[in-house]
């Protein structure tokens, strides 16, 4: 569904020329929802559980009809625009989330995959890493939470996140290297022959 | 891993897209001063599949739902973490102090590197923002000096090691990657200043990035993971940090900033004017210069214009680093 969602938006106005016609008529808005809609859904439930996403996801589209008329015209994706509104709504349920990571952590019980998941059927203890991941994802800042985030799960570029978090990409290079320190002993990752530097200047 | 974290997350059913569609269209047209009703007869633009009764019984159901109390009660808004208590923030010079850290660490006893197969320990806590007070997260971590594995223990205590799989395009280095770059470095302020700003490691890395920082911004960046590093860092190179770090734009040092475990230390941080979300503080502790913590204090509320905000101007993120040390063995505390 959602190839073809993005396989429709190359012979189409892109976003930024939608939200322009939107400021005369409101109706182009609902194709900006059919387009990213579904992927921002995903996204808050894969946060926060299925149970909030409908209404973060609403919320998330009734801003951004309200500010439409502050959109950048020059950005023709609306996604980190959108994204960023979403990250604002999201920290609203910050120690929600950190109250799930906790209890993942401890019970290896994800509550959040539960409100999607067949409970009966699909009751899946998590693993010792998956559990680690999330005690670690509970002990990150909000900002570096949804940084990573935005980055392994919206796939969006250091300059989107800039972009949807109003920051410079420097603080999302800082931030994410923050995050992914403190998750690191749940998800390995550093390479140990990475040496260089030394020979570039040497 | 982290992408293998709930990848099960199923996309949202069409019927439940199509209703949040029309229900988005019902809004927007009411928030735009026009009448539903005249405009039913228009052809609609939502995609093919959805019939027009959809569209209406989703705007039945809205209505019927949407009387009396408004959709979304005003959250209570949250008190904010206390900040540090003095009433106005003291700064100091940070030429000055800086100095002074410059030559307090250049004191330090110079330790031979680990070897390879010692792990590199540390325990440090979490404070969230608006959590109930003593509300921590503590971890606890090794990992291996050479980066081949890293260990921590599980919720019933067991330990539990990993082996690490190499993740060429991260900026992330072993504790012996930062050992051997440190080691390279020169101890000369403006000359570690020009290297560390010039580093293709720091620029190109992580690898999926293609984003441009400025070299000043950069500088300050890479000088607070090293000083992360502690554990491996040359005494004569950490005083050249310190002096480098008196010499980037924006750097200042206000006193008395409390660690995510409540201990007041000299927080450094830069002034970002384009950076008007948080004020990030690295803490180290008066006398010895140690890193205590860091601190995140919201300058302004996290969120969207025209609604709630998700986290309050005010509110505090804070961590401690409470122990840190070589040992033998994964599961070892120095």
């Amino acid at each position: 569904m959602v190839d073809a969602l993005r396989a429709d938006m190359s012979h189409r106005a892109d976003d930024a020329e939608l939200i322009r016609r939107s400021r005369d008529e409101p109706d182009e808005f609902a194709t900006l929802f059919g387009r990213h809609g579904p992927e921002l859904h995903r996204y808050v439930t894969r946060r926060l559980g299925g149970s909030l996403a409908d209404d973060i996801v609403a919320d998330t589209f009734l801003v951004a009809f309200r500010r439409r008329g502050r959109y950048d015209l020059t950005r023709p994706d609306a996604r980190p625009w959108l994204y960023g509104i979403a990250a604002n709504l999201i920290g609203k349920h910050h120690r929600a989330e950190v109250r799930f990571c906790r209890a993942l952590a401890r019970t290896g019980v994800d509550e959040v995959a539960e409100t999607y998941a067949d409970r009966v059927a699909e009751r899946v203890t998590a693993s010792a890493a998956h559990r680690r991941l999330a005690s670690a994802l509970a002990t990150l800042s909000a900002g570096d939470r949804e940084v990573l985030l935005l980055i392994a799960w919206a796939d969006l570029s250091y300059d989107e996140v800039a972009h949807a978090m109003g920051i410079p990409v420097g603080t999302v290079r800082s931030r994410l290297h923050r995050a992914r320190k403190k998750t690191r002993a749940a998800l390995g990752g550093v390479d140990p022959t990475a040496i260089e530097g030394v020979r570039d200047h040497g | 891993m982290l992408r293998e974290l709930r990848a099960d997350t199923p996309w949202p059913e069409a019927d439940r897209i199509a209703t949040m569609q029309a229900a988005l269209l019902i809004r927007t047209r009411h928030k735009a001063g026009r009448p539903f009703l005249r405009r039913l007869g228009r052809p609609m633009l939502l995609a093919g599949a959805v019939g027009l009764m959809t569209i209406i019984t989703a705007a039945l159901v809205l209505a019927g739902r949407s009387g009396g109390a408004p959709p979304q009660a005003a959250p209570s808004r949250h008190t904010a973490a206390p900040a540090t208590p003095s009433t106005a923030p003291r700064y100091a010079d940070p030429a000055e102090v800086l100095e002074q850290a410059a030559l307090v660490a250049a004191t330090r006893p110079d330790e031979a590197p680990p070897r390879p197969d010692q792990w590199q320990y540390r325990k440090y806590l979490s404070q969230q923002p608006l959590g109930d007070p003593g509300e921590v997260d503590v971890m606890e971590e090794w990992i291996r000096y050479d980066g081949k594995q890293t260990a921590f223990s599980d919720a019933t205590g067991e330990l539990r090691v990993r082996d690490t799989g190499p993740d060429p395009g991260d900026d992330d280095l072993s504790p012996e990657g930062y050992d051997r770059k440190l080691r390279a470095l020169p101890t000369d302020p403006d000359a570690l200043l020009a290297r560390i700003s010039g580093d293709r490691h720091w620029i190109d890395r992580p690898s999926e990035d293609s984003s441009h920082e400025d070299s000043a911004q950069r500088a300050f960046r890479v000088i607070s993971v090293y000083l992360g590093q502690q554990a491996v860092m040359p005494p004569k190179l950490e005083a050249a940090m310190y002096r480098a770090l008196a010499k980037i734009p924006g750097v200042e040092i206000e006193v008395g900033v409390r660690d995510g475990a409540g201990r007041e230390g000299l927080g450094v941080f830069r002034k970002d004017p384009r950076n008007d979300l948080t004020r990030d503080y690295l803490i180290l502790k008066p006398g010895d210069f140690r890193l205590l913590g860091s601190r995140s204090i919201y300058l302004r509320d996290m969120a969207a214009r025209d609604s709630f905000p998700g986290i309050p101007k005010g509110a505090v993120y804070a961590t401690a680093e409470l122990a840190s040390g070589i040992v033998d063995e994964a599961g070892q505390r120095p």
